[in-house]
């Protein structure tokens, strides 16, 4: 038995020069050494790697570096900040030595030429741009994810924009009278189904404006809604209101589970114009609440994620349906076997084949932008896009299907005597049904989840909505939106494969 | 009477599949095509039916060239000659009544078939046929869900509603285990004897041909090589059997006798 090993085709053994020549040569341009001992298609491409590295080096360092104005000091900046730049390139140097190495043992024809650790250097060395290029920062992600939390709550659980109650407005009131003299005012008896708020006491001195606190007035309201935010506003002898501020910041208290709260505030500090001034003078204090009553109802922000959620659902439908209808005949002149019967079909085959793979190569987010121009925004600029899109992708699936039809079953239906109609009605419809519902079940689903996206440019549907949503910084709104899409999303991805698994 | 004359068959990449065939096939044969693969038995069977056009010669069968029809002529002759394929050729995702149904196109209107609506005389003679071979369980299941035996009897029964008087049998047996090979040759031998229907069917095996053929004839490379009768084959050694065949030739198994017509029905 022969014994072969994988070897080179080295016809001629090397030369003494070109084993001195080659490494010397691969010193001035990497990779001419190899070339010179014959393996000229590695050499050319260890120098247009090397070449690609060293240039994709010098954009990255000048971008860093920028604004330095010698070439030592940008280097010297963008190692600095960019430390991930300085092992590029050591890589790359090591890479240059590696290569005359290479050279070397190519010329010498030793072991060790042509190793998958050059290569694996080579590689390594990409990425490393890649992380740098990419921006990639590990750092952030770990320290604003935290920051992010809240955001990223709402969107996560966003229910509680989904219900709404009916809200009143609850005001308890006093009578603080400024300054204390006489008899102090007495607590207002508040109305039916209002709060009370009695302060202790309720007469005192404003704060000044050097930083001598005012009198400490000690609230307690009752008769709230329980468990509810509550604001502290004052309404001033000019019958101007606002709100109490304490340390900057503004008071806010939550009522117990019986709906009663207690509080010491600081009257403020106000100027009062001097001709308004009196020697006494009442203002109110007032602990507001909005609280909610009356059962829960579906809020206009889920009605609306329904509508448009429904909307999106008939728009990927409807440009399916129109997709079909379309893509059928086209799928008869994209089959090559149909078309291979004389040479005006074929030019047909391929132009129709051609035309297809640029319709389909074209995101369906442009050809919304697109169709927006043409009809303005909506639905029907949606289901355009979808429709264009559909008809390329299904026109290829059709026709592969077509394609990969059995010939036997229509030769013999030929051969029975049957007519062309025939033909086609029992040998070749029934063995392209199963694989066109098929295909047609999954672009559906794909041009309804394709549709939410569509939204975004404005093609209509859910998609507009979300985006919108987004840009209020509206989370909740925006998470019940992105809710609706997944679930819709994951009941149609069920269906469709459980109708394909039934029907195929 | 179908009579051969001077076949030949070039196809378009210059490959010669038949080369000046003369054959008569008398009322009632059982004629079997013996040769290797490649030496244009298939392409002999294809052009009697015209599902290939030969390139010169005359197929005459009871005083119409069908080498010359055309069209409308051509479906009407068609619809005489029955044709049993290798790989059953059935149309996998449809049930078998629709199957064997199909052979009854060619006396349908195109309307009915487009709606799927046979004659009820037709859907008599479906279910004659499918009785006939045995399958009547198995009528309303899908065909790729019947066993390749059972496949290949629906493929008899489709060629059988077309009333043939000649059927066409393209290696029929081939993809069929020794046993199954016996109950489809003896269906076909039936429809032989009972209906008067001409047999012209390729086969591989010696046994198979000695027991079934009433007569042989042998093509190599396209050209017709072997004629023979039925005491010529029974006499006929398994070497002289290679000879025309080639060293391929064996015997499908020890069953030659052992195996009476009428038990036909095992699988």
């Amino acid at each position: 038995m022969n014994r072969t090993s994988p070897r080179q085709p080295s016809p001629a053994p090397a030369r003494p020069v070109v084993a001195v020549l080659a490494p010397l040569a691969s010193i001035i341009l990497p990779g001419i050494g190899q070339a010179l001992a014959g393996a000229w298609r590695r050499g050319l491409l260890l120098l247009v790697s090397l070449a690609t590295i060293l240039g994709l080096l010098a954009w990255r360092v000048r971008i860093v570096g920028r604004r330095e104005e010698d070439i030592t000091g940008m280097v010297r900046k963008a190692f600095d900040l960019q430390p991930i730049l300085l092992v590029v390139a050591i890589g790359a140097a090591l890479i240059y030595l590696w290569i005359i190495l290479d050279a070397y043992l190519a010329a010498r024809r030793l072991r060790g030429a042509n190793s998958v650790g050059l290569w694996a250097l080579i590689l390594a060395v990409y990425f490393a741009l890649g992380w740098q290029i990419g921006d990639i920062n590990l750092v952030t992600l770990a320290t604003q994810s935290r920051d992010a939390a809240p955001f990223m709550e709402r969107i996560l659980w966003p229910w509680e924009a989904a219900v709404h109650h009916e809200e009143v407005l609850l005001v308890g009131r006093a009578e603080i009278r400024i300054p204390c003299s006489g008899t102090p005012p007495a607590p207002i008896e508040p109305a039916e189904g209002q709060p009370s708020l009695v302060a202790e006491p309720s007469c005192g001195e404003l704060s000044a404006q050097e930083g001598a606190p005012g009198t400490t007035l000690t609230i307690t309201g009752r008769g709230f809604a329980p468990n509810t935010e509550t604001e502290i506003w004052w309404m001033d002898e000019l019958r101007n209101e606002f709100r109490q501020r304490q340390a900057g910041e503004y008071v806010k208290v939550t009522t117990d589970a019986q709906g009663s709260f207690q509080l010491d505030i600081i009257i403020p500090y106000r100027l009062i114009p001097p001709a308004e001034a009196s020697a006494y003078s009442t203002w109110q204090l007032m602990a507001r609440q909005v609280a909610a009553v009356g059962p829960a109802e579906p809020s206009e922000t889920l009605l609306l994620a329904i509508e448009k959620m429904i909307e999106t659902i008939f728009l990927g439908m409807m440009a399916t349906l129109f997709g079909i209808i379309l893509s059928i005949p086209v799928s008869f002149l994209a089959a090559r076997n149909l078309m291979s019967g004389s040479k005006l079909t074929l030019v047909v085959y391929y132009l129709t084949r051609t035309i297809l793979n640029i319709i389909r190569s074209i995101e369906p987010l442009i050809w919304a932008v697109i169709a927006i121009i043409v009809v303005g925004l909506g639905p029907f600029a949606g289901i355009v896009a979808l429709t264009v899109h559909s008809i390329a992708a299904l026109g290829k699936l059709y026709s592969e299907a077509i394609e990969s039809i059995d010939p036997g079953p229509i030769e013999a239906i030929q051969a029975t005597g049957a007519n062309w109609l025939q033909t086609i009605v029992f040998g070749v419809v029934p063995q392209v049904v199963p694989p066109f519902v098929s295909f047609t079940i999954y672009r559906w689903d794909i041009n309804v989840r394709m549709s939410t996206v569509i939204g975004l440019v404005g093609g209509g549907g859910i998609g507009f909505l979300l985006i919108q949503w987004i840009h209020l910084l509206d989370y909740r709104a925006a998470g019940i939106a992105v809710w609706f899409i997944s679930i819709t999303v994951a009941i149609l991805d069920f269906v469709s494969s459980e109708i394909r698994r039934r029907f195929v | 009477m179908l009579d051969v004359r001077h076949l030949t068959k070039v196809y378009p990449d210059g490959t010669v599949a038949l080369k000046d065939v003369s054959f008569q096939v008398p009322d009632g044969e059982f004629l079997v095509i013996i040769g290797l693969s490649g030496s244009g038995k298939s392409t002999l069977l294809r052009c009697i039916n015209r599902l290939i056009d030969p390139t010169e010669g005359e197929i005459v069968w009871d005083g119409v060239d069908l080498a010359q029809l055309k069209g409308e002529e051509l479906r009407m002759a068609r619809r005489h000659i029955g044709m049993v394929f290798q790989q059953f050729n059935l149309v996998k995702r449809s049930k078998v009544v629709t199957n064997v149904l199909a052979g009854r196109l060619g006396y349908t209107p195109s309307w009915r078939s487009l709606v799927g609506r046979f004659a009820a005389e037709d859907l008599e003679l479906a279910r004659q046929a499918m009785s006939r071979l045995g399958i009547t369980p198995q009528a309303q299941k899908r065909a790729d869900e019947l066993s390749g035996g059972q496949q290949q009897r629906v493929g008899i029964a489709r060629a059988l509603m077309q009333a043939p008087k000649i059927i066409l049998a393209d290696e029929p047996v081939a993809s069929l285990d020794p046993v199954l090979a016996h109950s489809i040759l003896s269906h076909l031998e039936r429809l032989n004897q009972e209906d008067q229907i001409s047999i012209l069917c390729s086969l591989h095996y010696l046994d198979l041909v000695q027991r079934y053929a009433t007569s042989v004839i042998g093509l190599r490379e396209g050209r017709l090589v072997y004629r023979g009768t039925r005491d010529d084959i029974r006499r006929m050694t398994d070497g002289q059997f290679k000879e025309i065949y080639g060293e391929e030739a064996e015997r499908a198994g020890g069953l030659v006798g052992e195996l009476a017509p009428a038990s036909g029905g095992a699988q």
